[in-house]
């Protein structure tokens, strides 16, 4: 609690100097910042001046002019003067229109991504932020290269979000259903805050992220590094480790606590091993075939008492490929708790070959949230999380860049994710606002105007170039974004080949894939 | 008894003997709960407003005090992530609840349910408005709504925020199905007030009262009406299809089922922008009746004030894109809305002029209604100001959804709307009630809200610039400081209020008896008795210049103003003195 001393105490720290010299926004970081702190700085004193005036005439007039014995009654005066009226109302409407002519053009500049932008995808969910680059790394501190243009392709999983960095001067917000994009150019290295602006429900306020702008070559090590979390400084880690930093990147932290307080999901304290009073009324007990489920497709079985439909389905993050995630996950689950036994853990065992228990039995941090996240940027490697598509051996930097030519369909895979793919289309069969890749090409298409087309090569490239030209009955029109178009396309064009690499990549999801699906250019590089 | 008159006002000594009024006519309750007089509606609906005005800010009080520390002070966890998340629940749940109670229950009724009920038929010479049982019907849906959105309180809150935005409005487990019904009911009664009021000003203006010779007020009012009238269907539609796609599911807004999320907030807000002019036009109405009568002076710019209100209602229409500059409609669209606000930034410049124009040469008279429109001039110049920079393009990338945004509003709202709103309740106090209230407190209690006022809102107006999002429960250590600055002016406005239930509440009973006429107005409501009698004139009233004061002199004898016959001669010591 603060007293009165420590309350004036604060006051003093308000940089009044500040206040009166228009300096309020912060010092802006990135290439928009300067025009932006100009028309500010511009409206700043042109409203100071006009306050002055206004307050100074109402003073003046009011002591002036005011009643007394002696003036009972307001001297003869005009009641209307046209040339007067007009005055005042051009003066106004020019310098508006000079604010809305300056306003308009940076803003217009805000919207038009550089070409040959970094492209990183922003997937908001309540109440985090995750961040894929190229190369597949992913993290909830947000990396960026200083002095480089970087395209944000932000994909919401659940509600409307903010993506907001007041020291670079961007803010979207993240529409669920949609691609959302901006984009940004850091002039400075150093460490600033990501907030969410667009309110979101229980965690909105703690919904931060650090934003880290650094030299380009330490940022490629760093998302290089970002790209595998099963290993620290080349050895295995445990399990459990491991799980208990994926309850941070993807999330969980914010339903599910540790230490067994009460929160919008069940506490993990003591979970795994007790017995849950489903909604149903049966009681089950919590082994791992149960977690596992609640997992991996929440919704299936709904506990009692807990609202439904809030748990974001992670889909593919926990399956295939990357069950690994889940026995991680789960392991973590088990150390949290007294009656973890046999059943409730994961059929592979928790430490490595060679490794040591580390801190997986530890409880974990209580500390106050802005001071986790803190703890979190001093390590960011620790912050970051596997690929979902496949497993990161030799990580590629930069795609056009990379040390050896590689099969287009594995650009296809890092394409799916960095452009934004990810936030609408499956891979694996299930549902989603676009129709999902798993069997798609080689497979006949219905469209809303009754007819039905194959999916072959011919008909991807249009769905994906020109969207709004057909539309696939049961999928909603309009929502596909027609930015892909100058991404992707023309002959001569460099990115040509992106768009073969992702349609290379479709074709691999699907079990009908065929002569006519297939790319004019072959997946796998001559010179390999 | 005397008998009052409009002809005979002049010379005639305070009431003598106790009147027959609006107040006394019918004492039971049911004369007042079925009572189809359009002073006894205003009162009614001043009671209910006034009492969620009291709810609503005491909400606000519980918003700045969580606000005094980073972690919040009221509702926090114990340690988990998890815990202050569920802590923070039952701050949006009161920070919605406040914007819920003070746009659709305070704002948006407070100036025509109250004021223009009671004052406009006075203003006109009429003995009613021109439906007076669609009037009540008026007042009983909106108790019902204001009702309906206590109850969903009581059920379990809401925790939407004011704006229901989808489609997280869709999916949050909490009343908003009772909430929004409450709403679209209060709705109606506006739709209904609205209709009322403009076929009252084109039918029931006495002979000789052309357009341009009405109060200013009327033309406020009516601009209001047409808002009302235009807009309201539209926002009941948008709720109605909220309810929907939240028990049925239908998928128009709802990204899961295909819908747009976006297309809420588009609607939400093609209402929701205009409303806001529903809000601050028949403020600025009060503002144009006050500064002449104080100013003894005749209006400055009639025409213009009188045509800017219809132009701020007609582009107020067409602006409701710059609500969502970010959300990702398309620049091209972005470039329109951002022009058309600017254009409508010009007609309130105008008035601003014209009111301190009126001013100009006057003899003010500093009496507390006076002191809140001057107070009302200087806190709309910064918000409207503030408006504009929100208005321009990359600034509102920067300023959007923060505490810039929130000051902003609470500038024009507060200290727009609402000081217009005190201003008016204190203009027409002894009219209503026939009691005037203790000057000098009332006074000082105006310059202590104002400054309240500004120690509340100014430091979210920094705050905000420097980065700290709205509809935080916690916050960044860096903000702390101007959150408690906020607060502290936060509760500076409670002291005020207080103040001001306390001298209002006494003048009731013991305050002196009101004169007919206590500021030396010229329209027509101070032609009669304070309180008006039941038909609110003995015979019809002439219509004269609404701001024509030439004949208007106060006197002693009742404490009021009264006409004379010559009123060249009261100009004699004016002039001998310069």
């Amino acid at each position: 609690m603060t007293n009165i001393p420590q309350i004036l105490g604060h006051l003093g720290q308000m940089n009044l100097g500040r206040i009166v010299a228009a300096l309020w926004l912060p010092h802006g970081e990135s290439t928009f910042s300067p025009p932006v702190q100009f028309l500010w700085d511009f409206w700043y004193w042109i409203s100071v001046f006009f306050t002055v005036l206004i307050v100074g005439l109402v003073v003046f007039f009011s002591i002036r002019y005011r009643h007394t014995k002696d003036r009972t009654i307001a001297e003869d005066s005009p009641s209307h003067n046209n040339p007067l009226e007009i005055t005042w109302t051009v003066i106004p409407l020019i310098i508006v229109m000079v604010i809305f002519a300056l306003g308009f053009t940076q803003y217009m500049n805000m919207d038009s991504p550089p070409a040959n932008s970094y492209n990183i995808h922003v997937i908001a969910q309540k109440w985090s932020w995750t961040f894929v680059y190229e190369n597949g790394a992913i993290s909830n501190t947000l990396y960026l290269p200083v002095n480089t243009p970087v395209k944000l392709n932000m994909t919401s999983k659940d509600v409307l979000h903010g993506f907001w960095i007041p020291d670079l001067s961007i803010q979207r917000d993240v529409v669920p259903g949609r691609v959302m994009t901006t984009w940004v150019e850091p002039t400075n290295p150093g460490t600033y805050w990501l907030q969410c602006a667009e309110y979101c429900g229980d965690g909105h306020s703690e919904m931060r992220a650090h934003v880290v702008v650094e030299p380009y070559a330490k940022f490629q090590k760093q998302i290089v590094a970002a790209a595998n979390i099963f290993e620290q400084d080349g050895k295995p880690l445990p399990l459990a480790t491991v799980g208990k930093k994926l309850y941070t990147t993807l999330g969980c932290l914010g339903c599910h606590s540790v230490d067994g307080s009460k929160g919008t999901g069940p506490s993990w304290k003591n979970l795994a091993g007790s017995t849950e009073v489903l909604a149903n009324g049966k009681t089950v007990p919590v082994n791992y075939a149960f977690l596992k489920t609640m997992i991996s497709h929440p919704g299936r079985v709904l506990i009692k008492g807990f609202p439904a439909g809030v748990m974001p389905s992670y889909g593919s993050r926990f399956t295939g490929k990357n069950v690994k995630n889940l026995y991680a996950v789960v392991w973590y689950i088990n150390s949290l708790s007294k009656n973890s036994n046999k059943a409730s853990q994961p059929p592979v065992p928790d430490k490595p070959k060679g490794s040591e228990p580390a801190a997986s039995s530890k409880s974990p941090k209580t500390a106050a949230p802005a001071t986790a996240k803190t703890s979190q940027t001093a390590t960011p490697a620790t912050t970051a999380a596997p690929t979902t598509a496949k497993a990161p051996a030799t990580p590629v930097a930069k795609v056009p860049a990379g040390p050896q030519p590689m099969a287009l369909h594995v650009l296809g895979a890092k394409l799916y994710k960095s452009l934004g793919c990810i936030g609408c289309h499956t891979v694996n069969g299930q549902p989603g606002v676009g129709p999902s890749w798993k069997n798609l090409a080689g497979y006949p298409q219905k469209l809303t105007t009754g007819k039905t087309v194959i999916a072959d090569y011919k008909f991807l490239r249009t769905m994906i170039l020109d969207p709004g030209k057909m539309d696939i009955a049961g999928s909603p029109a309009g929502v596909m974004p027609v930015m892909y178009k100058y991404q992707l396309s023309g002959k001569k064009h460099p990115h040509e080949n992106k768009l073969n690499a992702i349609i290379w990549y479709i074709n691999t999801l699907s079990n009908r894939g065929s002569k006519a699906t297939e790319p004019p250019v072959p997946d796998v590089p001559v010179a390999k | 008894m005397t008998t009052i008159t409009g002809n005979t006002m002049g010379h005639t000594p305070a009431v003598a003997a106790k009147p027959d009024n609006y107040l006394t006519h019918g004492k039971t309750i049911g004369s007042w709960l079925f009572t189809l007089d359009h002073k006894r509606i205003g009162i009614m609906y001043l009671i209910t407003a006034l009492l969620a005005f009291f709810i609503g800010g005491m909400l606000a009080e519980v918003i700045r005090t969580q606000l005094l520390v980073p972690q919040g002070l009221i509702f926090h966890g114990t340690g988990s992530v998890a815990s202050s998340y569920a802590a923070y629940r039952y701050y949006n749940q009161v920070f919605t609840l406040h914007g819920i109670i003070m746009v659709f229950l305070v704002l948006i009724p407070i100036i025509p349910g109250a004021l223009g009920n009671f004052a406009m038929p006075l203003m006109l010479g009429a003995k009613d408005v021109a439906f007076p049982k669609l009037n009540l019907i008026s007042y009983y849906l909106y108790l019902v709504g204001a009702i309906l959105a206590i109850v969903s309180t009581v059920l379990g809150a809401v925790d939407t925020g004011w704006t229901f935005y989808t489609p997280f409005s869709i999916q949050t487990e909490s009343y908003v199905v009772v909430m929004v019904l409450g709403i679209f009911l209060v709705g109606f009664s506006s739709i209904f007030t609205g209709i009322n009021f403009m076929v009252t000003i084109h039918k029931l203006r006495p002979p000789g009262m052309s357009w341009f010779r009405m109060p200013l007020f009327l033309w406020a009012i009516y601009s209001t009406s047409l808002i009302q009238v235009a807009a309201t269907p539209v926002v009941g539609i948008t709720f109605v299809l909220l309810m929907m796609e939240r028990v049925m599911g239908i998928g128009i807004f709802n990204p899961a089922l295909g819908g747009n999320p976006v297309l809420f907030q588009e609607f939400f807000w093609f209402y929701s922008h205009p409303a806001v002019y529903i809000m601050i036009l028949p403020a600025m109405g009060i503002v144009s009746e006050i500064i002449p009568t104080f100013s003894r002076k005749h209006i400055f710019g009639y025409e213009f004030i009188a045509l800017s209100s219809l132009a701020i209602a007609l582009i107020g229409f067409l602006v409701w894109g710059h609500h969502i500059f970010v959300n990702g409609q398309s620049a091209e669209l972005d470039a329109v809305f951002s022009f058309l606000t600017f254009i409508v930034a010009v007609p309130s410049a105008i008035k601003v002029w014209n009111w301190l124009a009126t001013m100009y040469k006057g003899a003010i008279v500093l009496k507390t209604p006076m002191l809140y429109v001057l107070s009302f001039i200087v806190l709309f110049t910064i918000g409207g100001l503030t408006g504009v920079v929100l208005g321009a393009l990359s600034e509102d990338v920067v300023l959007h959804d923060t505490y810039f945004v929130v000051g902003h509003f609470h500038y024009v709202m507060m200290g727009g709307t609402l000081i217009g709103f005190i201003a008016g309740m204190h203009y027409w106090w002894p009219k209503m009630f026939g009691r005037m209230y203790n000057e000098r407190i009332a006074q000082w209690t105006c310059v202590v809200l104002f400054i309240g006022i500004n120690l509340t809102f100014f430091p979210q107006l920094v705050v905000g610039a420097e980065g700290m999002p709205r509809r935080y429960a916690s916050y960044l250590p860096v903000y702390q400081p101007y959150m408690i600055a906020s607060t502290i002016g936060a509760y500076i406005q409670l002291v005020a209020f207080l103040s001001m239930a306390g001298y209002l509440m006494h003048s009731l009973f013991y305050g002196k008896k009101a004169p007919m006429n206590p500021w030396g107005g010229g329209s027509l409501e101070w032609e009669t008795a304070s309180p008006p009698p039941h038909d609110n004139f003995e015979t019809t009233p002439s219509v004269g210049d609404p701001y024509d004061y030439s004949d208007l002199v106060f006197d002693p004898a009742v404490n009021g103003y009264v006409h004379i016959e010559k009123p060249v001669e009261s100009l004699a010591p004016v002039t001998a003195t310069h």
